[in-house]
């Protein structure tokens, strides 16, 4: 027994001795990969013309060799990834698999034994065998049996075993789920966590194009021993049906077990990739002057007379829903993790604007179609954009790590660039956390990393928060690291964008503490750009100043890059024209962690200052809703002055008899809950909307989705709702205000 | 219609899964389609695997009519001819070709011998890396500004002692945010750290002296080499698997090309006439159009 023990502590210092970085690290390391990958197996890179290239290259493209792109050139990788997943789609491949019973594999029949090849003699004998049988119209049963035809799941997860080498790169076994009804983008990725535990058949949109029958479909594989999880792509182009707010695909209202049943499956969602960003989009974001990053707003395939709804297609808007309803209805279904990813169909893809191929095979791979603005299923191909890249915090590099890594939500996105960030939430944090040599073990023991949940303050102390960032040693130098905010109250919810540590000597603006732009070095004409301004290294220890320990709030971490030259103005260079108008010139590459989450107890929440009044608590006591007779009364024809009872912000709309209203009086400094949109430079330019009255309702629309305000009187109050607050009627009527400002209140 | 038996095996039976020409009618009006026990416990299947309950008489029904109503348009579609020329139908067929010569390739298992003789011929593509250990200073643009490079200079003149010993140096450069020591690293791995272009210069050095400064992406660098391990082909023991996988899949791209040659070898081609500047070289099996 000693004797073993011996033995086994030699082995383990030999094993020490050669692979030293390969030992499990406690403190976690950031190992960058690819969840979206397809290969010419998918339907669809077929038809994009990638007919070559296999799982294979796409793996061995991964690990640096240069693999051949279908228009003949070579793709090579700037820098190898860590791990991939293939995610080639499971229709057609999983239609196949449908058909099959578990039939007696070709080798064992007496068709097999004559296909066996021994010897090159052998080559010529089968394939005269197969051809002629071609030629001569008459099938060899065995060959057209579904038995041999499909196996692509079986051979794409043989080839991710041979392609995983645990501790140096691991091939995740996986697939994509392609639902796409009415050419909206609600794509999963399913991640396996082992290859031991797989399913017969991989679960396609042929079985089902409901989100939900997917998650139903993992909790049975689960049951089964199977661990799984998917990965939601693409929600800028869902139409807004990847974070639903009142009803699931279905049409069935969410409740707590939907969003049970999302969060046990689905925890991460992905940022960005060639098609575009999904973290936010200026009009739900209209204070953040970085929102305008890679917006992409089409339908799949280019539906014709349909554009794509702006709400419930975009990451920060559903963080703060998921907030709303957790405090409004006590369930959170979008407590969703940060990836990145390519969605590339050429088994390659590009992760810097200085080596940009496109992502579709033929209609983007040549540089001319490209700076053409060629025209592919709906959006000019310029709009594109290098893969985002998805980074887990993991103590080694197998599969089994980095997925349990992905359940706890410990990742983040970069935009391409090997940007590297760190993010831990806590009480307990010094001030001068960073000087300890072994901070990072420190803030595992006294805090929580990204994706994590604040645990509830005990004394109402705010929390704070370690933020550390490095840029990429072959790309841009650092610009600033923001702390974005989100937090609701009476089923509004808010945002706010800190900037906590910054390069230079910048002093934030005194009236809105933002920190000013940090200007550029590019040269657009010979798009390039000097790492002359930036820092490379960012850390703070930054504490939340407006904490409210009484209200549910996320915190995710933004990381800038200095601007530097995007791909279009490096390609307009080369073919000697003017960078494309369409899309910016710059980009500033940035990173995206996955938030934390601080939920307040039932005891904080009775603390809470007074908001709106609860819809459902307005009917207990009688009150019903304004009749259409009733809303034209009180609004049509007059200015109508109202006061948030969350902000406490007054503002007016003037409803017109033509059924066009405007907002007036919006102070740009107040803030604004969700969907308000543009609202104060609206009412300053006098930029009216449409509205109806019609079945109790106020209709308009927000970012091509239904809005509605309906009106209630309690006592002798009057009281407006938005229906995208939750069941709150937050907006009370007010007389109109001679003095917006009172002068009286303000301390001197 | 050419060969429409040969459309209608692959893409009607073969995509969709019946065997319903091993039992054709013996009236000849009247087409069957015959759903197998099988077939019907795969719906079943179908439906458990979504989640759904067994379905019921209802149910049953609707799902036969579906299958049924899918293989009769199907199989009309092909009768008249709307598979062809077909690009989704044409290249699946082509994949399948593709996965059907990969499966056959892989029924053999190659010898001891033959993978030896592989190594042998192509000793580059199991050529290990190089791999260095060292210990470097640090000198933090963001803390020197355009004076980061002179200040490490400077520090380098100051240890000129300190040749074979970094003891009491570590303090003279800036904290570096990563490691101070770095052992056994191939190129990619310290690229992953410092950027290429700082890899070409440390793989240039030599072990036991401290270095010029050097520029990373991530600031300046004093390097002290400890060790150096240049590439070298590994013994076959030691990469046995990845012979055999290189060794398959060049077995595998032989087994296409050379089927693909048999089944070429029955066609000629027929191609228009060019505009001189993009006019193809000519293999035999191919002409131009007489126009």
């Amino acid at each position: 027994m000693e004797m073993n023990k011996k033995i086994l502590a030699g082995a383990a210092v030999m094993l020490l001795g050669s692979t030293a970085f390969a030992v499990p690290n406690p403190e976690r390391e950031a190992w960058y990969g690819e969840t979206h990958q397809h290969t010419s197996w998918s339907f669809d890179a077929y038809i994009f013309g990638n007919t070559k290239a296999t799982p294979e290259d796409a793996y061995n493209y991964a690990r640096g060799k240069a693999v051949k792109h279908a228009l003949g050139f070579e793709m090579q990788i700037e820098q190898p990834l860590d791990w991939m997943a293939v995610t080639d789609h499971a229709e057609y491949v999983g239609v196949i698999q449908q058909a099959n019973t578990a039939g007696t594999p070709l080798s064992k029949t007496g068709l097999g034994k004559k296909l066996i090849v021994r010897d090159p003699a052998d080559i010529q004998r089968v394939l005269r065998l197969l051809v002629g049988s071609l030629l001569s119209n008459k099938p060899i049963p065995e060959l057209v049996s579904p038995a041999l035809a499909s196996s692509a799941w079986d051979k794409n997860n043989a080839i991710a075993n041979a392609a995983n080498e645990p501790g140096k790169f691991t091939a995740f076994n996986a697939y994509e789920w392609t639902s796409t009804p009415n050419n909206a983008n609600l794509h999963r990725n399913v991640f396996f966590r082992d290859s031991d535990h797989l399913p017969k058949r991989p679960f396609s949109s042929f079985d089902s194009q409901a989100p939900e029958d997917l998650w139903a479909w993992m909790d049975k594989q689960r049951e089964q021993g199977i661990e799984l999880l998917a990965i939601s792509h693409n929600a800028n182009l869902s139409d807004g049906l990847m974070f639903p707010s009142e009803v699931d695909f279905k049409g069935r209202p969410i409740d707590k077990a939907w969003a049970d049943l999302r969060m046990r499956n689905e925890r991460l969602t992905e940022i960005k990739q060639i098609k575009g960003a999904s973290e936010t989009h200026p009009l739900l974001s209209p204070n953040d002057e970085f929102a305008n990053f890679e917006i992409l707003s089409y339908l799949l395939g280019g539906a014709q007379g349909r554009f794509a709804t702006i709400p419930g297609s975009f990451i920060r808007e559903a963080l703060g829903n998921g907030l709303a309803m957790q405090e409004t209805r006590g369930y959170n279904p979008y407590k969703t993790g940060i990836v990145g990813g390519s969605d590339s169909h050429n088994g390659a893809s590009p992760y810097r604007q200085t080596n940009f191929f496109g992502g579709h095979a033929n209609h983007d791979g040549g540089l001319r179609e490209r700076m053409a603005g060629h025209v592919l299923g709906g959006f000019d191909v310029r709009a594109l954009n290098p893969a985002g890249l998805t980074v887990i915090w993991a103590e080694e590099n197998t599969r089994a790590s980095l997925f349990d890594g992905m359940q706890r939500k410990e990742t983040f996105a970069t935009s391409g660039p090997r940007l590297k960030v760190r993010f831990f939430g806590g009480y307990d944090f010094d001030s001068d956390a960073f000087a300890r040599k072994d901070w990072v073990k420190s803030a595992y023991a006294r805090g929580v990393p990204m994706g994590g949940d604040l645990s509830a303050g005990t004394t109402g102390k705010s929390p704070s928060f370690l933020v550390w960032a490095v840029k990429d040693p072959s790309s841009g130098n650092l610009d600033r690291v923001q702390v974005i905010k989100g937090w609701s109250h009476s089923g509004q919810s808010f945002e706010k964008i800190y900037d906590v540590v910054w390069s230079g000597e910048r002093k934030p603006d005194y009236i809105t503490g933002r920190v000013p732009a940090i200007g550029s070095t590019v040269d657009i004409k010979e798009a390039a750009y000097t790492n002359t301004i930036g820092s490379v290294e960012l850390k703070t220890v930054w504490t939340d100043p407006d904490f409210d320990a009484a209200l549910d709030a996320f915190y995710y971490v933004r990381v800038l890059e200095i601007p530097t030259p995007r791909w279009t103005t490096i390609q307009a260079r080369e073919v000697g024209i003017l960078p494309p108008a369409n899309v910016a010139a710059t980009v500033q590459e940035r990173a995206w962690t996955s938030p934390i989450w601080y939920t307040p107890t039932a005891e904080a929440r009775k603390t809470a200052r007074t908001g709106g009044v609860s819809i459902a608590d307005l009917r207990k006591s009688g009150v019903t809703s304004f009749t259409d007779a009733e809303l034209a009364e009180l609004v049509v024809g007059k200015d109508v002055w109202l006061k948030n009872a969350v902000t406490g912000a007054i503002f007016g709309i003037a409803w017109e008899t033509g059924g066009q209203r405007t907002f007036r009086n919006i102070n740009p400094r107040d803030p604004q809950p969700q969907h308000f949109g543009f609202a104060a430079e609206d009412s300053y330019l006098g930029v009216s909307t449409a509205y109806t009255i019609s079945n109790g309702r106020i209709m308009e629309d927000f970012g091509d989705a239904p809005l509605s305000w309906t009106a209630y009187k309690s006592g002798d109050k009057t009281l407006l709702a938005r229906s995208d607050e939750f069941g709150f009627a937050n907006y009370e009527v007010i007389p109109v205000p001679v003095e917006l400002v009172d002068l009286a209140s303000v301390k001197r | 219609m050419r060969e429409p038996l040969l459309h209608f095996l692959l893409v009607g039976a073969v995509l969709f899964g019946f065997s319903a020409w091993n039992n054709r009618a013996s009236h000849p009006d009247i087409k069957q389609i015959i759903l197998t026990q099988g077939d019907l416990e795969q719906m079943i299947i179908a439906m458990r695997a979504q989640g759904l309950p067994e379905p019921g008489p209802g149910q049953m029904r609707h799902l036969i009519d579906a299958r049924v109503r899918e293989e009769v348009l199907s199989r009309e579609a092909i009768a008249m001819g709307l598979d062809q020329d077909d690009t989704i139908i044409k290249r699946r067929l082509v994949q399948k070709m593709d996965f059907l010569a990969e499966d056959l390739s892989a029924l053999r298992d190659p010898t001891h011998e033959e993978l030896l003789a592989w190594m042998n011929e192509h000793p580059q593509d199991f050529a290990m890396p190089p791999r260095v250990s060292f210990r470097h200073l640090y000198f933090s643009p963001d803390e020197h500004g355009a004076k980061t490079r002179d200040t490490a200079v400077e520090v380098r003149l100051k240890i000129k002692a300190h040749v074979d010993d970094s003891t009491g140096v570590q303090a003279l450069g800036d904290p570096f945010m990563y490691q101070d020591n770095y052992s056994d690293r191939t190129p990619d791995q310290i690229g992953a750290i410092f950027g290429r272009p700082f890899v070409v210069k440390v793989f240039e050095l030599r072990p036991g002296t401290w270095s010029d400064p050097i520029q990373s992406g991530l600031g300046w660098h004093l390097v002290f080499i400890d060790s150096m391990t240049p590439a070298r082909v590994p013994e076959f023991e030691e990469v046995a698997e990845e012979v055999k996988s290189a060794w398959q899949a060049a077995r595998r791209d032989e087994f296409k090309a050379e089927a693909y040659d048999v089944m070429r070898a029955k066609y000629g081609v027929i191609l228009p006439s060019f505009e001189s500047t993009n006019k193809p070289a000519m293999p035999a099996s191919e002409q131009l159009q007489d126009d």
